[in-house]
């Protein structure tokens, strides 16, 4: 095997495979005939705090109420979130608009539908305000009865009732003018104005604001369907702003970019691809091993490691242009959480992967996208409430701590779960490793004995770089607490989760040191840490008490539940004894002996 | 290093000892014993585990109880005697449990012990030092861990001083107003105020642990004997009382207004739950004993109403009497000249809160003018002051004041922790390097 096949090859393979995502991720030129819908989403509005795109205010609305950022029109075509919210904007009052007749509100509480006397649409259940529009009244006084209950003890449909509410109040903002501030500050004022303050201020002739008449021209060609006159005043409009608000305009079309990139979403189905090429190289390993031609391996190899890479550039690029847009370190609400602690971990299984790549070959990226994919899939979850970029409590409004503390708290979550998924691997290897170990080729076994060390070898790397992390962390969260309310350390049930982390870790450590447990204690432990890390990031938050509670959430709690019987399955796999295993497997039955 | 050559000669075959001192030899290997015993790792994961234990619990019990109760019951105590209500509330946050169980009545709560946080802390603490003891060497290997077990000791001796002696108190200014004591929003005090000089007013307290049912309490700084009727540790906000209800007050604010107790830890505030305890006295004449009228004392009325006291006339002089937080006086007074609490735009989020002070202490001779904001508190004369809350509408500020005189102990030890691990982590990690570098394989 030359350098050629060894290098050369994969760094094609893996350029290829940069320039496709490159490429498809460039927005595409709007033709001169259609309608410039990309450039009236990058025009700037200020919405909860913050100078945002409509592209933004589009996707995060149409997201609250339909679940979903695109909607199918009536022709069954699936169309962009900009695109409902023009239909939104012109619907006015009118009862026969088409905005009235999209199916986008996303109901599926039985007893809500049965309420509003709807049929149940299994698979999508969306519905058109135009079918529960005369039913507006019901839905508002159920709405004020289950606000008034406390939120510990309602029902689901008190819940479910409340956010159909929340959903209609959102589309009737839109509708009406009230939210977004589309109007930047004209002739001396530093406020932006709602269109409808704007436009009530135009027909008094008070104020002569050319942003009020452009967005209203806009709004008109759209509703009388000329393109060419929308796209014109789209045009000299933004151009305007350009010139006026360089900054913000800039920053606005960027974020249009990144939403239209998807970074995330690419990233969820890229990690999956690599968790198959993962499972893939491991296959191909076991074969050159049989075939006892090590050296086929390293091609394949590097090629995966290059293509881990890209992936976790593209992943990286995407938390640094949120970085960007919201002028934030990494993380500063519970999505955000999510990817970087999958960002954490990925990149830890990556140089994991690299140090060890002769004896993991290919698992260390595996583990990495399972851990990259499954925190970007419960971010996708977590986005469903609305803007993820937004504004932070006061108490919260320092960056320092939040690149210090939060960052380190963090990652040290995400070498925690690195830890646990490792063990879990460990858990997993070691039974089919069990069962054939006697009739397996020598070099096979050989080949696998020494995966197992170096697996308890980065368990007990991977925990000790966990400890340090995560006490650095919470240590710098206590002097944080010192600084802004006083105490080091409250017992806040966020800081208590963040202690549980350290002492979890600790006692692995101690016991470790103590020879209490060998390598399938320490296995089994690091999968304990995984649900002590799950409830120190989402139970806490579950519970509704203390300073630190900024993400409750009803589906979570359900959610988490799962995640914690699936552990305490690999937990009571790790604690069979490994000679049932062997046992079970001497006993010669269907003929695998022979 | 060798480890048979640190173990003492206590332990040695009797025929190296001299035959005339065997009980000497012997206490000595006990006491060697009892230290490894002591120093062994097993207990190091026995505590850790049931500290991560304790912590849970603790968490899960902050969800019907006030921070300070779980605080004093549980991680400052020796015995936690836990309810087995939590287990419950674990059930209905994450378990589909129904959320009514459990809600109300909860003073007749099932508990269970539990080693408490003082228990745990010390065990830990005894346990660490043992192992020094027993183990020490002091090698460029073992350094980190010196380090950072001597930083641990010093964070767990933190959280002792601030346990013991943290105090906490809060500042409420008016704009415009002043202010030169901290209240107390753990425990109240019953006040007799005597405001014949205009300069300064005399105050006599009765301390809120004081207040015991049935009991009368007789001093010569008194004006009157206070018997205490009824005491509520928490009660209900004071209403018109309802036609032939029964109303054990006959003078005072009580007369058309009544309360009732009300379970702890359910605050006007459901974030600080604090509690705001109610009292009924009746004032007795000191020569006579005849009742001068049975009293509503409340905080409601001390704390949240515009008439804070009640006036008394006692032999021609008027006092004013109050139900209200334990105060206790500065020798310096902070001026409130401006709160501001901003938003971001078009939003109700607050974006930031801040209180420009006026700081006057003739003692000092300081009078100058401080920010305090989040995340930027005052220190001034041992105490910090931070930017906690502040009075409906914007009016006035809140300040926390706290007294901490272990406050720099935990960032040494955290810096000691930090830095004894990241080098007894890199100590291994290069060690296995060279190794593997040096064997070229695992």
């Amino acid at each position: 095997m030359n350098r050629l096949t060894s290098y050369a090859v994969p760094a094609g393979i893996v350029l290829l495979a940069a320039a496709v995502l490159l490429v498809t991720m460039l927005p595409k030129e709007e033709a001169a005939e259609e309608l410039h819908l990309r450039q009236f989403g990058q025009l700037p509005v200020v919405d909860r705090g913050r100078v945002k795109p409509l592209d933004t205010v589009a996707r995060t609305s149409l997201l609250v109420i339909s679940k979903r950022q695109t909607y199918v029109d009536e022709y069954q075509n699936s169309q962009p979130a900009i695109r409902w919210l023009l239909e939104v904007l012109t619907a006015g009052r009118r009862e026969d608009a088409p905005a009235m007749k999209l199916k986008v509100f996303r109901i599926e509480n039985d007893e809500v539908l049965t309420l509003l006397g709807l049929p149940p649409r299994p698979g999508s259940f969306r519905y058109a305000l135009a079918e529960f529009v005369d039913k507006i009244d019901v839905i508002a006084r159920e709405a004020n009865r289950a606000k008034a209950i406390d939120p510990k003890v309602q029902s689901t449909f008190d819940a479910k009732i409340l956010e159909l509410a929340t959903q209609l109040q959102l589309y009737v903002d839109l509708n009406q003018y009230k939210t977004p501030l589309v109007v930047p500050p004209w002739a001396g004022g530093d406020d932006w104005q709602s269109l409808g303050e704007a436009l009530s201020e135009l027909q008094r002739g008070s104020v002569e604001n050319p942003h009020a008449v452009s967005l209203g021209l806009i709004l008109v060609y759209y509703s009388k369907g000329d393109t060419a006159k929308f796209n014109q005043e789209v045009a000299r409009y933004l151009e305007r702003l350009q010139r006026e608000r360089p900054e913000e305009t800039r920053l606005a079309a960027f974020e249009v970019f990144f939403n239209q990139a998807e970074p995330f979403y690419r990233c969820s189905l890229l990690y999956l691809a690599l968790f198959l090429l993962g499972c893939g190289s491991l296959t191909v390993w076991v074969v050159t091993i049989s075939l006892r031609k090590p050296e086929w391996m390293v091609p394949v190899r590097t090629t995966l490691i290059g293509l881990t890479v890209v992936v976790l550039a593209l992943h990286s690029w995407a938390i640094l242009a949120r970085m960007m847009i919201q002028g934030r370190p990494p993380v500063t609400n519970l999505y955000s959480s999510a990817i970087f602690i999958g960002w954490g971990a990925v990149l830890l299984c990556l140089i994991l992967e690299v140090i060890f790549r002769r004896y993991l070959n290919g698992l260390g990226v595996m583990l990495g996208a399972a851990c990259g994919g499954l925190t970007t899939v419960i971010a996708h979850h977590l986005a469903q409430s609305g803007d993820t970029l937004e504004m932070m409590q006061a108490v919260l409004d320092t960056n320092f701590w939040l690149a210090t503390h939060v960052t380190c708290i963090t990652l040290g979550y995400a070498a925690t779960f690195v830890a646990g998924i490792f063990g879990i691997a460990w858990i997993l290897l070691r039974i089919p490793y069990e069962i054939w170990q006697p009739r397996m080729q020598p070099e096979i076994a050989q080949v696998l004995g020494l995966l197992f060390r170096v697996l308890s070898l980065i368990l007990y790397a991977t925990i000790c770089l966990a400890t340090f992390l995560s006490f650095t962390g919470t240590v710098l969260g206590g002097i944080w607490a010192d600084y802004s309310w006083g105490r080091f350390w409250g017992w806040d049930p966020k800081e208590n989760g963040a202690l549980l982390i350290v002492l979890w870790n600790a006692l692995i450590l101690h016991a470790r040191w103590g020879g209490l447990v060998k390598q399938r204690g320490i296995a089994v432990l690091a999968v304990v840490g995984n649900m002590v890390t799950a409830w120190s990031w989402f139970g806490t938050n579950q519970l509704g008490v203390g300073l630190h509670a900024y993400g409750f959430n009803n589906t979570l709690s359900w959610w988490l539940v799962v995640f914690w019987a699936s552990q305490l399955f690999f937990i009571a796999l790790g604690l069979v004894p490994p000679w049932l295993w062997s046992r079970r497997a001497a006993r010669p039955t269907l003929g695998l002996a022979d | 290093m060798n480890d048979t050559a640190l173990k003492p000669p206590l332990i040695a075959s009797p025929a190296d000892q001299p035959p005339t001192r065997p009980l000497l030899a012997a206490a000595g290997a006990w006491v060697y014993r009892t230290l490894e015993l002591a120093a062994s790792l097993r207990l190091t994961v026995v505590l850790f585990a049931l500290s991560v234990g304790l912590v849970f619990l603790g968490t899960l019990a902050q969800m019907d109880e006030g921070l300070a109760v779980v605080l004093n019951n549980y991680f400052r105590s020796i015995i936690a005697w836990l309810p087995v209500r939590v287990f419950v509330r674990f059930g209905q946050v994450f378990l589909n449990v129904d959320p009514h169980l459990y809600t109300s009545g909860d003073e007749a709560v099932l508990r269970f012990p539990y080693p408490g946080g003082w228990l745990l802390g010390s065990l830990l603490m005894v346990n660490l030092l043992a192992a020094h003891l027993v183990r020490f060497r002091l090698t460029w290997k073992r350094s980190g861990v010196l380090v950072l077990h001597s930083g641990l000791f010093l964070l767990m001796l933190s959280e002792w001083i601030a346990g013991m002696y943290q105090v906490e108190g809060n500042m409420t200014i008016p704009t415009g107003g002043m202010s030169n004591y901290t209240e107390n929003r753990d425990r109240v005090e019953l006040v007799f105020i005597d405001t014949s000089d205009p300069k300064e007013d005399a105050v006599v307290a009765v301390p809120g642990a004081l207040l015991r049912e049935g009991e009368v309490i007789r001093h010569p700084d008194l004006p009157v004997d206070v018997r205490v009727e009824r005491y509520y540790a928490n009660s209900s906000e004071p209403r018109r009382p309802r036609p032939g209800e029964e109303n054990p007050a006959t003078a005072g604010d009580g007369v058309h207004l009544v309360t009732e107790p009300r379970r702890r830890g359910v605050g006007v505030d459901a974030e600080q739950r604090i509690d705001l305890p109610s009292a009924y006295v009746t004032f007795l004449d000191k020569k006579t004993g005849a009742s001068r009228g049975t009293y509503l004392q409340s905080v409601w009325l001390s704390a949240l109403s515009n008439q804070p006291t009640q006036p008394l006339t006692i032999d021609g002089k008027t006092w004013q009497t109050a139900l209200r937080f334990e105060r206790s006086y500065r020798p310096y007074t902070l001026y409130l000249l401006e709160f501001r609490h901003d938003k971001y735009i078009g939003t109700e989020t607050p974006k930031n809160f801040s209180s420009l002070i006026r700081l006057v202490d003739p003692q000092m001779n300081e009078d100058r003018q401080v920010l305090i904001r989040m995340n930027e508190p005052l220190r001034y004369r041992g105490e910090t002051f931070y930017q906690s809350s502040f009075l409906p509408g914007d009016r006035g500020t809140v300040l926390q004041v706290v007294r901490n005189p272990g406050w720099r102990l935990p960032y040494v030890s955290c810096g000691l922790v930090a830095g004894g691990m990241l080098v007894h982590f890199l100590i291994a990690m290069v060690g296995f390097f060279v190794r593997l570098a040096r064997k070229g394989t695992l």
